[in-house]
Order: C-alpha cells, then structure tokens, then sequence
C-alpha cells in the first residue's frame, strides 16, 4: 500500500488533486481512498489532504501518519508547517517551487522532486498571480516521479472530474509530467519501515477554551504583504479601522504599523487607504 | 496618539480563523468595540463558530457559548435568566448569530425570545447563504444569486425567490430598538451598536456582511462592496427606535444597482432585464422606507408598545 499526503493552501486545489489521483489509481486497476482532513477549509488557511493506493481493497480508513509520499503545493508552507512528519526514510517529497531540488536537501533524508507548477498553473491560465491553481499540474509530476499511476491515468481523471478548465487543467499535468525535477543529495536509505501507528489522544485539560488565538498566528495564510509608505501616510487610521485581522497597531507618535505575524493578505488596508501609501508586494 | 473616531479597546483577537477579507469578522471586531467587555456572547452554528475556536483558543476576550443553530434566541433567553438570578443585570447578552441560523432555522427562537421581550441584543451577521458550510443558499439570499444549490446553467439562473424581509419580521414584534448596520460605515456601526448596549428590552441588529469567496470577489473588494450595497440603496442604513424609522445614510439620488451587482461573481450571469428588475425592486423598497422615515406616522402606537422590563 502507498500513502501520500498532500498539504496546499485552502484554494489551491490540495483536497481535488488527492481526489483526482483515487481516480487516476482506480482507472489503473487499483484499490483508492482519498479524503481531506476536516479542518480550517478557509482561503489561503493550511489545508491536509490524504489518499490510499493499493493492489487490494484498503480497509485502514484513519488519517495517513506514516506516508510514503508527501506533495507540498505551496513551499511557503515549508517553513511553517511540519510537512515530512512521518514521512519515511528513502521516501519521496514533491514540492511546487522554481527552485533546484538540490537546495531543498536540508528537509531530510529523502527524494526530493521539485515542479515549477505556479508557472505551468499561470501559462494555461488557472487561477491567478496571487493563488494560481497548482493541483493539475503537481499531479502530472507526480505520475512521473512516483510511478505509482500513469499519466494517461492522470489526464483521464481530469477530463472526467476536474470540477473546471479540463483543457487547460490536462494540458498542465503533461507539463508537470514534463518538467519535474528529482535530486538524490547524499546518501538516500532505502524505504524504511513504517513507524508504529499511534494516533495521540490529546483531551482538553478543560472545556473552557482558556488562550488566546494570538497564540496562533496566521502569517502563512497570505501570498502578498501590505508595506506602508509612511512618507505619504496621513495617520488617518483607516488601514486599522477596516482590518478584519486586527493586524494594524500605532506607534507612539501615531503612525500605523503592521502586526506581520497576523496580517493574513487580503488588501483591504490597500484599497482603503486614501492616500494610496500602502502597496501590496509579495514575501522575499 | 492617533485621531480615532472608533473606541480603541480591541475585545475580538487575531489569529481568529476567518477567511482573509471577512466581513464577519470586522462586524464582531466593531461590535465588541461598541459593548465593552461586560459581554456575553452566544453562537450558534455558523462562521463564526469557526472561526471563534481555532482548537484549543479563543478569539474572544469575552465568554463566549457555542450552541446549536436553531437556539440562538433560546440560549440567549437563558443566558439573561441566569445572569439576572446571579444579580450580574449589568452584564450585556448577545447573539451573534449567521443569515440562516437567524432568518431561516432559528426564527422560532428568535420569535420567541423578542416576544418575551428578552433583555438581550440578537445580532445577524448576514453574508447572504449558508457559507460556513460551503455557499447553500439561504432565504436571505438575495433573487438572482448565484449559491451551490442555485446554480447557474440551462435550467437555473441563480436564486428564483426574493431574499426574505428579515427586519420587517423583527418590527412585527415590536422591539425596543432594531437597526441595519454595515461595517463599510464604522462610525455608523459602533454608534448604533452602542445606542443598542444602553437601552434596555429586545434588540436586534441587522450586520451587512460581504463574503469575498462565497460572493465571488477578491478580498480586498469587501469595504467597498459594502460601501456600494448602502449607495445603491440595496442595504440602506437606519434604525427604528420604539416605532420610529431614522434613515442614518441620507441619498439623494441612489447610484445604480448595476455597480454594485456587477463587482460580484455570483451575479455575473444577470442580463440587462434581470438588473433592470432588481434596479426597480430597490427603488420601490428605497421609496418605501423615505416615507416610512418622514411620516410622523408609528408603525404601532407607543401607548400600545410592551412595557420593558424593569
């Protein structure tokens, strides 16, 4: 049995792209099982998706905590999100980024395939700059690196249930099939045993909800970042009166200033501001 | 310090799980601004359940209940008994409830609680279909929308009903106070908000509440999507104080409803005839609500208006 775990953005597509490939492993004569973890399913929010594959039926229906495959949509996530936990050693992990797959060596003893799947995603015109739909095009990279389905499967399955654009969305897994990247940096074991299933049983030491969700931030929800230009800044407040985040404070003379690690993107500050002194770039 | 024309305090935390963009989550940020901190708040099933409880926190820096979603007038009913019995008759109840669990399944509890004249405020933060559970539509969806039980396509064309007459139901029962507020106008909101913490009887507060993915926009859009809901006269601003209407955004001419129909995702299959209709149902209902606020007329006596609890 292979498990693989996805991890994207709520709107990328993590939850259709585990979907798609059940489809593709069942039209190859396999056993599938996909389901999304029910969690925070908000735009932008860290999103897990899970998917099962086998030559026989899958009984196990809990979540995948041991995969042997692990798809990161958004490398953003990469830094905040334990995406490898569990994965096995010598197992791989697909990541969406223009970057070498070489420079993502540090995140552990593994195969490591990289896709540039945001610019396949923005060539055939799905989704947009700030959330390009990435799913379609990971997933023919995926048939390429993990051999687990084919990519005729991979196509089929989106002409059939690809919820929108099958064109386009059939026409980014071929790239993604075409583009993708493997590196083996260093000594790769081979694939491990996987580590015993224990499912930890955390109970509320209390009902009453007792921390703040300041305890939680939410910096990697956003794609793009407000800077404020305080030369053309009035301190008219209106960036921190319509901020849905609290994510606008003052200093002490009075000049707004962004509350990062809060600050989920969604540019209302932007398009507010009177004196137009806030633009909205993308993270370093 | 900066010039504020909105309490400073803040009651509602970040890290909350909204959607970037939220309109729920500015109402409930303005609302706890206006209240204070001597508040309790119940919530039914709805976003803000959600986005309230990132497991195991809170965003609230007041109580908050979490109920089911056809007893928000109940619980709130409770809550106020409860808090009389303990001598707290200072402490603020409210309810802070979405557009279905308010117009739709709990508008018995809510009945119920404005007859009985309820000490309490009853919020509707309406984003105009169940979106928490993905874009259903509501009976506050408003006619044409598209919503995922209302699709578009050969054989439907969006929402076939108008949206249902929320306030107009909550006049019936005469409240003491009972207003339309829209977080595109802060001051406006906290003021009507506050206005509604210092009388005492039923409440109720009606939130305008732009959904960026359930009404398909970019989240950036959502002030001035709300600005344009008011401007068009398609959520005009007033508040009914014992019968008497005040409109509290004043136009004199509206601008066209196309505008703010067009800035929507969900009303992009509308043709020219389906704008013209809904531009001459906002106008009749615009008209309707000037006269309503010049006529010296009450829509029920105040001799004959419930006593309030004492």
């Amino acid at each position: 049995m292979i498990e693989v775990r996805f991890h994207g953005r709520g709107g990328q597509g993590a939850v259709v792209a585990s979907e798609l490939l059940a489809h593709a492993a069942f039209r190859d004569g396999k056993f599938p099982q996909s389901f999304p973890f029910f969690g925070v399913e908000r735009r932008g929010a860290p999103v897990t998706a899970y998917a099962r594959i086998d030559d026989r039926p899958v009984d196990v229906r809990t979540s995948v905590t041991a995969p042997d495959i692990v798809v990161v949509l958004d490398a953003g996530l990469l830094r905040r999100v334990p995406v490898t936990a569990g994965l096995r050693a010598g197992g791989l992990l697909l990541v969406n980024s223009p970057r070498r797959p070489e420079e993502l060596a540090g995140l552990g003893p593994f195969r490591i395939a990289a896709v540039d799947a945001a610019r396949i995603a923005l060539r055939h015109g799905l989704g947009s700059v700030t959330l390009p739909i990435v799913n379609t095009a990971v997933l023919g990279a995926f048939a390429r690196v993990s051999g687990v389905v084919s990519l005729d499967a991979v196509r089929a399955a989106i002409e059939s249930f690809s919820p929108a654009r099958q064109v386009e969305n059939a026409a980014a897994a071929s790239d993604g099939y075409t583009d993708v990247v493997t590196a083996e940096v260093g000594p790769i074991p081979e694939l491990g045993p996987a580590s015993p299933r224990t499912v930890p049983l955390v109970l509320p030491e209390d009902p009453v909800a007792s921390r703040s969700s300041e305890t939680l931030p939410t910096a990697d929800w956003r794609s793009l970042t407000p800077v404020i230009d305080l030369g053309r800044c009035t301190r008219c407040n209106f960036c921190w009166k319509f901020c849905p985040d609290n994510a606008i404070e003052f200093d002490a003379a009075g000049w707004p200033v962004l509350r990062g690690e809060f600050c989920k993107g969604c540019g209302i500050c932007a398009a507010e501001c009177p004196p137009r002194a806030i633009a909205m770039r993308a993270e370093a | 310090m900066a010039r504020l024309t909105i309490p400073a305090p803040e009651l509602m935390h970040s890290g909350h799980a909204a959607c970037p963009g939220c309109a729920p989550a500015l109402a409930m940020r303005l609302l706890l601004k206006a209240l204070g901190p001597s508040t309790i708040v119940s919530v039914p099933a709805c976003c803000w359940t959600v986005i309230a409880t990132p497991y195991p926190t809170t965003a609230l820096g007041v109580p908050m209940l979490d109920n089911p979603i056809e007893a928000t007038g109940a619980s709130i009913s409770g809550l106020r008994a409860a808090a009389d019995a303990l001598g707290l008759s200072d402490v603020r109840i409210v309810g802070f409830a979405g557009d279905g669990g308010t117009s739709d399944i709990g508008l018995q509890s809510l009945s119920g609680m404005l007859e009985r004249r309820t000490d309490a405020i009853y919020v509707m933060y309406d984003n105009e279909a169940y979106m928490n559970t993905g874009v259903q539509r509501s009976g506050s969806s408003p006619k044409g929308a598209w919503t995922t039980t209302t699709p578009v396509g050969e054989r439907s064309h969006g929402k076939a009903e108008p949206k249902k007459d929320i306030l107009g139901i909550v006049l019936a029962h005469r409240p003491t106070y009972a207003a339309t507020l829209n977080p595109s106008f802060p001051e406006d909101f906290v003021r009507k908000a506050e206005r509604a913490r210092d009388l005492r009887g039923p409440r109720f507060l009606h939130v305008f509440a732009p959904c960026p993915p359930g009404w398909k926009y970019s989240s950036e859009q959502t002030i001035a999507i709300g600005r344009l809901a008011t401007d068009t006269g398609v959520f005009p601003l007033y508040e009914v104080e014992e019968g008497t209407c005040r409109i509290t955004r004043t136009m004199n001419a509206l601008k066209p409803v196309a505008e703010y129909l067009r800035a929507q995702g969900r009303f992009a299959h509308l043709n020219d005839t389906d704008i013209a209709e809904v531009q001459a149902e906002v106008q009749r209902s615009w008209d309707r609500l000037r006269a309503l606020a010049r006529s010296a007329e009450r829509p029920w006596p105040p001799t004959l208006s419930p006593p309030t609890p004492a």
